[in-house]
């Protein structure tokens, strides 16, 4: 009988050599458990990308243009004392995983082939890691290739019966470590007869079994420490070794487990979904690094974690699952500061055991928090404590600080031993990182910055391992770079990928004479419109520019001109990948770090005066009492008259005797910009307030010489009215023409728990009541908040209120019902950004979408994807927030150095009152910063205080009470701080 | 039982007649000479032919007729039947609780816990739709045996929020060449016996994780290996046996012509059980099995054929007594009435003894995925 197999599985025993297959079984997210079997198809045609060889050259397939990719790994790689004749690096998974910073070092580590095999497994380990390797797989300057070894038939290696996925790994980079080296070997043959220069290819593995097994096969191997002493600084290379691989050795039975066990994956996931746990973000107070909290989606309040053995080796930023606590845990959120430094001042970093999660200066001071909360009546209700009981993801990233001196025992330069040293992070609510390191002598004193790698059960802190030194603390270079790096802000310069989408002609760039250019399909003339900007002074990046004339009919015609940025960076080029990226520009005081590249930002896009540029207009007809008759949007041309700084246009406006149409055309926008306003107040938008100041910098060295609050004039709203109208405009019209994908920005109402607190300490201590059901009506009573006395103490409360207010974002709307795309704060149905396309990407969209709205281009698919969408205003809402903080903490950097060395006395406006300080706010530098009862006398003085009424009372020899809103005196001078190693001003009350 | 029109024979009665003739001498001489009463015809079977499925077999019998049966197999959640004290547990409690809980099932693992519909069978014939009987009748038949014994489907049992579902898809490759039940019976108990589900990660009642290592997953009937585990009694899948009566004599596994003559049909459903001191397997069930004999043309004898010389009978009824006086004359009529209890008791006990048909049967299977 005749007889045909039907299995083809078992192929590499019969049937085709050049097919293999791979089984697995892969859960999905609905819960759905498949087996899946992939077909491999093994070829012969993959390079081995060594310049060496000329054979791989002829075999390689070509791309649709029948270009080759040019081979990656030189030809006369480097060689080290075991390998004289140069070595190609074959790292195994372990070795990326723990040394992926050595990796990334410029100095060595060149001519390294990634395996397949070794790149997949990293992916499944860690992610963050993988796409740091892919970066350096594109970084040119590294030679790093990725060698697919499971698609070539040679190197392909089959599991075995009975073999572990691991083993089968370990197995395919030897296989792939022998095929190469018999390779090169080939093809320096082949390449001349004498051959004299064979680079030996070597694995580098910690595996101990793995380096066995390539010993007796014959495979060059080597250790990963190994290798780094045969490099140049050792030292400085062998510290950035994670430290989570030889602690696993070192560590031995008696270790004592200081905190409890995660629970499994499984079991948080069925706790999560089944609502006995929960999921979140762990956050750490700032000014309580014992107290955690976590917002769930299933709570209106957060969750408390109070003290370590319940953040069970959380970092801030986390994802954690909690489970709640019996209710007799349940405790007030803290009123007193609690200070990582000042309690745990004498660890000994070197203590591997016996250690405590809980010092018994940190117990004594749980203790005393929940005895008051114990005794406390119904205003500080205790809230629902929570404990952490597993780690979703973590989001440790690295974290820049200093070495704390007191855990340096050998501080001589010249010493090499290894000792473990604490680095204390900038970040307050970051953990103190045990970290191992041979120069800490040199380390000491500088800006220094470092990974976590691990947080064992048995280790009070985490540990890490040393990455690179900034600089000098205190050095501006060390610091600006030190808020950047902490504010994850991309200030590399742009890579020649990106740079190479801008025009060719540069600087040189026109817009082009003819009207039968392509510039000028579907765009408008409007370059006899006179039209004006008014920005900041000495602004180079400018958006936006305006006109405004009187019709026939009585109405006025209004045009804002917006930069149109959209013509240059194309959607998905490597300029507007990099923008993605980037998100935002941000402003640092004495420095910007642009979004797109500066010869767009400051001339190409921006709109400057007496030369044409492409614009996108939005043109209204405006009745004199500010109705909207008609908009209109059109790509344009104009010539902007005139760029104003703010005080210069007021001057021009005040000044009765400028009669000219320009001038009086911005007076027109004036009188309905006043107008709008008002609307816009009616309609309950909010004035909120900010504490803004400006540093003023002498123009060569950049030192700051002073400190100013901002001042703002009429012509600043001039200029923010006109924009909210063009932004609710155009976020109308993408709307109607792409209903699910618009991109828009909303402002969510802000529960009304958040102004609980506000709201009583307004009643306790003023009498006033603050009324928050509805927008307007939170605008109105923040009206009624004066003080006749004291001006500023509207401002304060307004300040206050925007603590307490949500954060606005971007969405995309098809992600959201309609009545939640409000903006609250500026009480407008809906919202987008649209008139910063040069500094922000979500403009840059917007422009994108309008464009397509009135049929001036196709709409690229990548905005027609929700989720693609949803992606960009993740990651744009994240850099935007982290671009405000850089700059605040830029400002916060110069106003200390400002003060360096001074000491003033000032106003000052208690903020916030803890029971063992309180915080005052000044106006004059927009500084806040915590008094410590401490701080006032030599010995801390004993204090009362009063939490139903927000008075602390402090007694001894300097006995005053100090209460909510208060005025003060205080004097400014400035301190290093200990902890986190800034200079910082400190007040201290007179 | 099943109209088994789909086994057209197309053989005369006087065929018919010597073919039964043949079948009821001691010993009885088969259509295929060579093999003898308790022979199978010889069959090619392997395994594994459906790489992403959890376990498949095929089988081809000499005459053409072939199978193929898939098993896939499905993570479901548990349709929930609330009972007072499970609800508290599951809803009230946290993780605590949860683990008390489960320590106290786990002791039982499944047992009793299946559910029928966990598993669900479709056969597939060429030419014949879904819901002919045909089809219908044999899944009916295959699924019954599976569920008899309850083993299977506790094994399908994942914990108390999910279960695993099965599905069998069985396919005919050939037309039905000769009465397709024990092929597809042999080829799903192959499939069943090489079918293996995911490795379980997760513990207790908690959302099941499993190993994504195809190569840790565990056999859906779990191999005895050695000795050490001679105690547990680990069942093979059921498997059906196919035998027909003519006259005394007993044959089984008949083809499609020996059908055609048979007094009766037993469909016989048997597993092995490992308990070494009982017999060596067990009935499941049986089935009688309306042999296509019955529906066989009734050969004319010349007494009442008028063509030679006889008289046609006048009236229907005439016939039947004139055939009733012809049974043992040779010439061809329809078998008529059921099976002896003897016989039966006959043919289960050639069925279930030592080194009967059963064991030959399950140890030739369980033989092609040894080796």
């Amino acid at each position: 009988m005749e007889y045909f197999s039907l299995k083809r599985s078992s192929t590499a025993s019969r049937g085709q050599p050049n097919l293999s297959s791979k089984v697995y079984v892969r859960s999905t997210k609905s819960g759905k458990v498949q087996k899946i079997v992939r077909e491999l198809y093994l070829r012969q045609d993959i390079p081995c990308s060594s310049n060496l060889c000329k054979a791989c050259l002829q075999i390689t397939p070509t791309d649709y243009s029948n270009k080759v990719a040019s081979f990656v790994l030189s030809d006369t790689p480097a060689g080290s004392k075991k390998f004289p004749n140069g070595q190609y690096l074959v790292p195994d998974t372990n070795a990326f995983l723990t040394g992926m910073d050595l990796f990334e070092v410029e100095t060595a580590f060149h001519d390294v082939i990634v395996l397949q095999t070794v790149l997949e497994e990293v992916k499944n380990r860690s992610l963050p890691l993988y796409h740091r390797l892919i970066a350096l797989t594109k970084n040119e300057g590294k030679r790093f290739y990725v060698f697919f070894n499971e698609f070539r038939m040679e190197t392909h290696v089959a599991r075995e019966a009975g073999e572990s996925i691991n083993d089968r790994n370990d197995r395919a980079v030897r296989k792939a470590v022998q095929w190469y080296n018999h390779h090169v070997g080939e093809a320096v043959a082949a390449r001349s007869k004498k051959s004299k220069r064979v680079p030996s290819v070597v694995m580098i593995s910690d595996d101990r079994d793995n380096l066995r097994k390539a010993k007796s096969d014959g495979i060059p191997a080597l250790s990963l420490s190994d290798f780094v002493s045969g490099l140049k600084n050792v030292d400085e290379l062998l510290d950035m070794i994670s430290a989570a691989q030889d602690r696993r050795e070192v560590r031995s039975a008696k270790a004592e487990a200081l905190y409890p066990e995660y629970f499994s994956m499984s079991k948080m996931m069925t706790g999560v979904k089944t609502g006995t746990m929960h999921q979140g973000i762990f956050n750490v107070s700032p000014y309580n690094y014992l107290e955690g909290s976590v917002h769930v989606p299933a709570f209106d309040k957060s969750l408390l974690i109070l003290g370590r053995e319940n953040s069970n080796r959380a970092v801030s930023g986390d994802i954690v699952v909690v489970e709640v606590l019996p209710q007799d845990q349940w405790k007030a959120p803290s009123t007193k500061v609690i200070e990582e430094e000042t309690l745990n001042k004498n660890d000994n970093p070197e203590a591997e055991y016996g250690e405590n999660v809980i010092s018994e200066r940190e117990r004594r001071a749980l203790q005393e928090e929940v005895k008051r909360a114990h005794g406390q009546s119904a205003e500080g209700k205790p809230q629902p404590t929570a404990r952490v009981v597993g780690i979703i993801k973590r989001n440790w990233r690295q974290y820049v600080g200093h070495i704390d001196r007191d855990s340096v025992r050998l501080t001589s330069k010249s010493s090499r031993q290894q000792q473990m040293v604490f680095l204390v992070p900038m970040d307050k609510r970051i953990p103190k990182i045990r970290i191992r390191t041979r120069q800490a002598g040199e380390l000491l004193g500088q800006r220094v910055l470092v990974s976590i790698d691990s947080w064992e059960r048995d280790s009070r802190y985490p540990v890490g391992h040393f990455v690179r030194s900034l600089g000098e603390l205190e050095s501006k270079g060390a610091e600006t770079e030190a808020l950047l790096l902490e504010w994850d802000v991309q200030y590399r310069p742009f890579p020649k990928t990106v740079l190479d989408c801008l025009p060719a002609e540069g600087h040189d760039w026109k817009v082009p004479a003819s009207l039968d250019d392509p510039g000028w399909i579907r765009r408008k003339d409007l370059r006899d419109l006179l039209v004006c900007s008014i920005d900041p002074p000495g602004c180079v990046d400018i958006d936006d520019a305006l006109h405004a004339r009187q019709l026939p009919n009585g109405n006025f015609e209004v045009g804002v001109h917006i930069a149109d940025v959209s013509h240059f960076v194309k959607p998905n080029n490597a300029m507007d990948k990099e923008a993605s990226q980037r998100g935002t520009t941000v402003y640092l005081v004495d420095k910007r770090i642009d979004m797109l590249p500066m010869l767009l930002g400051t001339d190409l896009c921006s709109l400057k005066p007496y030369v044409e540029r492409y614009a996108f207009s939005v043109l209204w007809e405006i009745t004199p009492d500010a109705d909207l008759v008609s908009s209109h949007f059109t790509k344009s041309v104009i010539r902007s008259r005139e760029a104003f700084s703010y005080e210069q246009a007021q001057i021009r406006i005040d000044n009765k005797s400028q009669q000219d149409d320009l001038t009086n055309g911005m007076r027109v926008l004036m009188m309905l910009s006043k107008k709008l306003k008002q609307k816009r107040m009616d309609a309950g938008a909010l004035n909120l307030a900010s504490p803004e100041v400006k540093v003023q910098t002498e123009s060569e060295t950049s030192d700051p010489v002073d400190v100013q609050t901002k001042k703002l004039l009429d012509t600043n709203s001039l200029v923010e009215e006109f924009m909210l109208l063009a932004n609710i405009s155009v976020a109308g019209k993408i709307y109607e023409a792409f209903p699910q994908t618009a991109l828009l920005r909303r402002h969510a109402a802000p529960p009304k728990t958040n102004f609980e607190e506000l709201g009583n300490q307004l009643k306790v201590k003023k009498g006033l009541e603050l009324r928050t059901e509805s927008s307007k009506a939170l605008a109105d009573s923040l009206d009624t908040c004066v003080n006749e006395k004291e001006p500023f103490f509207n401002t304060l409360v307004r300040i206050m209120a925007t603590r307490c207010m949500m954060s606005a974002e971007y969405f995309c709307s098809g992600t959201q019902a309609y009545p939640e795309f409000r903006h609250y704060g500026l009480a407008s149905e809906i919202y987008t950004h649209f008139t910063s396309p040069i500094r922000r990407y979500a403009d840059l969209e917007a422009h994108r979408q309008l464009a397509a709205a009135i049929d001036y281009e196709p709409l690229d698919p990548s905005l027609q994807s929700k989720a693609k969408l949803e992606a960009v205003c993740k990651n744009i809402n994240v850099r935007h927030r982290n671009a405000q903080m850089a700059g605040r903490a830029s400002i916060e950097y110069y106003v200390g150095q400002a003060l360096k060395g001074k000491d003033i006395q000032e106003e000052g406006f208690v903020m916030k009152i803890f029971e063992n300080g309180f915080v005052v706010f000044v106006p004059r530098f927009g500084i806040e910063s915590l008094i410590r009862l401490r701080d006032l006398a030599t010995l801390e003085p004993e204090a009362e205080f009063d939490a139903e009424n927000y008075v602390l009372r402090i007694k001894g020899e300097k006995a005053r009470s100090v209460e909510l809103f208060e005025k003060v005196t205080v004097r400014i001078t400035d301190e290093k701080e200990e902890s986190t190693g800034k200079r910082k001003v400190k007040l201290t009350l007179v | 039982m099943p109209p088994s029109h789909a086994v057209q024979v197309n053989l005369s009665p006087a065929e018919l007649s010597y073919l039964r003739s043949t079948l009821s001498q001691k010993p009885p001489i088969r259509l295929d000479h060579t093999k003898g009463r308790k022979d199978f015809r010889s069959m090619r079977a392997e395994y594994d032919v459906l790489p992403g499925a959890n376990g498949s077999a095929r089988i081809a019998l000499e005459d053409g007729t072939e199978a193929l049966v898939g098993v896939k197999a499905e993570v479901e959640k548990l349709q929930w039947r609330p009972s007072l004290g499970e609800q508290e547990a599951l809803t009230v409690a946290a993780g605590e609780r949860m683990i008390v809980d489960g320590g106290q099932t786990e002791d039982e693992g499944g047992k009793g816990k299946g559910q029928n519909s966990w598993l669900e069978m479709s056969i597939e014939i060429p030419g014949f739709r879904d819901d002919d009987s045909l089809p219908v009748f044999l899944a009916s038949m295959l699924t019954e045996t599976l569920l008899a014994s309850g083993e299977l489907k506790d094994r399908l049992y994942i914990n108390r929020r999910f279960h695993w579902k099965l599905y069998v898809d069985v396919l005919l490759l050939s037309p039905p060449l000769s009465y397709p039940l024990a092929l597809l019976s042999m080829t799903t108990h192959l499939a069943l016996l090489t079918s293996r589900l995911p490795a379980l990660k997760s513990e207790k009642d908690e959302d099941p994780l499993f190993d994504d290592d195809w190569d840790a997953a565990i056999p859906l009937y779990p191999k005895n290996r050695g000795k050490s585990s001679a105690n547990i009694q680990v069942e093979k899948p059921p498997v059906i046996v196919l035998a027909m009566a003519v006259g005394e004599n007993v044959i089984f596994d008949p083809c499609k012509e020996e059908l055609a003559v048979a007094d009766a049909v037993l469909a016989i459903a048997c597993s092995a059980s490992q308990s070494p001191s009982a017999n060596v397997a067990r009935i499941v069930s049986i089935r009688t099995i309306d042999p296509p004999s019955h529906l066989t043309p009734p050969g004319v004898p010349n007494s009442m054929n008028s063509a030679t010389g006889g008289t046609a009978p006048a009236s229907s009824a005439d016939a039947l007594t004139q055939r009733e006086l012809l049974t043992s004359s040779g010439v061809w009529a329809p078998p008529r009435g059921g099976m002896k209890r003897g016989l039966i008791s006959k043919i289960v006990k050639m069925v279930v003894e030592k080194d009967g048909i059963a064991e030959e049967v399950i140890d030739a299977l369980q033989g092609v995925e040894v080796g």
